[in-house]
């Protein structure tokens, strides 16, 4: 019944009124033209309202001037009739028109840069180079190209390690992740703070531009300030920022532990093996079950084939065949050697150690514990050393 | 003559199980509830006031009373009404 409704609204129709004596014969004959008519009610003994869809109550007349009533038109409804009223109002259209044209200009615009993770690199700089690439404030969005931001800033920044453009409604966010830069390759124009790059003790401060702030001794944590670039001046309350230079030296510790268990399970195929088929269809599948797994220790395979063969065409077909395989397993108890496993322990923990830790700190002691614990071997690895822990970051404007 | 016509399309219909209404042309009434009443087959209105409304069909004058009648649409084949239906009479 709504679509017959909604129908009607796009067709338009009209609300009638007609006055008469015989007005069964009216709804008759208009019955035998094809008059579509509908929601006839009796308002009074002479008077009659129903609905005509406009082409019907053109036809309308003819039968009118035969049975001899009065039709009075009530109201006007649809869309035609909507149309012909807009074009009576062209101005209050256009500036409808103009509104939603405006809302959609305008939403498609960037308004707004953000950059985040800038730690060494000034924003400022980041944006002029934008600029200077013809990105910038006012931009339409849809001619942002984000591979292309990306290539910018990793060709002018050699130091990025990650790079995101985003861009969400009229906000263009980019995200970086700078590597630790060798401290005079900062710009010096900028003011800056000497920070922790990791957490240690301190146990010597040089400061040689900007006011320390740790001494010898305290403990700090990644991101801690170590020498301010932000400088009192005694008399007055002012504030002087500068540029931040010096070498902070720091105890950090490096550890690494290994578990193994002594007695390992080994796997080994008895060769035997059951075979399922299923279909799958996109993400979904089925899988025809055919008896049960008896299996006391399996694994399970699944490989997957297309029923069609389009790959050369570039096509992935969506219905696939699936097979799983279950194979049996022995499994086998091996007890290890636990000098041999001690050893192996510590050269994997020495190898995640080297990883993580520079080469050009100075190691201080290093130390090797071994723990035999419910059959499984412990060996945990401390390694502490003394480095330059300054990182220089760049002192964010106080309204960003 | 006319009887026997009328005869012979009778007997067809019942042993070939055709619908009765579309050979013989015979009004056909499909009432949901007490609220809405469709009528095939019709031969006209002959009157039609809110609480009275009488259909020609072939076999006589149906005579249809309830409160609030209305004709929600009409069309050569087909009369759907609307409203309390009380009482349906065939005069014939």
């Amino acid at each position: 019944m709504l679509a017959i409704k909604i129908w009607n609204y796009f067709k338009g129709y009209v609300i009638i009124r007609v006055e008469g004596l015989t007005l069964e014969r009216l709804l008759n004959l208009s019955a035998a033209h094809d008059i579509y008519l509908w929601d006839v009610k009796r308002l009074s003994g002479i008077v009659l309202e129903m609905k005509s869809s406009t082409k019907g109550f053109r036809s309308l007349k003819q039968v009118v001037k035969k049975v001899g009533c009065k039709v009075t038109i009530k109201e006007k409804i649809g869309l035609p009739f909507l149309i012909h009223k807009l074009k009576e109002r062209k101005m209050w259209f256009a500036g409808f028109l103009l509104f939603w044209a405006m809302i959609l200009f305008l939403t498609s615009l960037i308004w707004r840069i953000d950059i985040l993770g800038n730690e060494q690199t000034p924003k400022e700089e980041i944006i002029a180079l934008l600029d200077s690439n013809n990105i910038s404030y006012g931009k339409i969005k849809y001619q942002i190209d984000k591979e292309q931001i990306k290539d910018i800033l990793n060709e002018n920044y050699d130091y990025l390690s990650f790079v995101s453009v985003t861009i969400k409604g009229t906000k263009l966010t980019i995200e970086i992740k700078e590597q630790d830069l060798p401290p005079e390759k900062v710009d010096k124009d900028y003011p800056c703070h000497i920070v922790a790059k990791k957490k240690g003790v301190i146990t010597k401060v040089i400061p040689k531009n900007g006011k320390a702030v740790v001494e010898r001794g305290k403990v700090v944590t990644e991101g801690d300030i170590l020498i301010t670039g932000i400088l009192t001046n005694e008399g007055t309350d002012e504030f002087i920022a500068v540029h931040a230079e010096g070498e902070v030296y720091a105890l950090t510790r490096y550890s690494s532990i290994i578990r193994e268990p002594i007695v390992k399970n080994e796997e080994r195929y008895t060769g035997n093996s059951i075979i399922q088929k299923g279909i799958k269809i996109g993400n979904k599948g089925i899988r025809f079950i055919r008896g049960n797994v008896d299996f006391k220790d399996y694994k399970e395979f699944e490989s997957e084939k297309s029923i069609i063969n389009l790959e050369s065409f570039g096509i992935k077909f969506p219905i696939k065949i699936t097979t799983y395989e279950f194979r049996e397993i022995e499994l086998e108890e091996v007890k290890q050697d636990i000098d041999f496993l001690k050893n192996s322990n510590y050269l994997e923990a020495m190898k995640m150690i080297n990883e993580e830790m520079p080469s050009d700190v100075l190691v201080q002691s290093k130390n090797t514990r071994h723990q035999v614990d419910n059959g499984i071997l412990t060996t945990q690895v401390i390694i502490e050393a003394i480095e330059d822990i300054a990182k220089k970051q760049i002192i964010q404007n106080k309204e960003d | 003559m006319k009887r026997q016509i009328e005869d012979v399309k009778y007997n067809i219909s019942k042993s070939l199980e055709l619908p009765m209404d579309i050979i013989m042309d015979l009004p056909k009434l499909n009432l949901v509830g007490d609220g809405e009443l469709t009528i095939q087959n019709h031969k006209g209105i002959i009157e039609y006031t809110e609480g009275t409304i009488r259909i020609n069909t072939r076999i006589g004058v149906f005579k249809i009373t309830g409160e609030s009648l209305e004709i929600k649409t009409i069309l050569s084949e087909e009369i759907t009404i609307i409203g309390l239906i009380k009482r349906i009479e065939i005069i014939s």
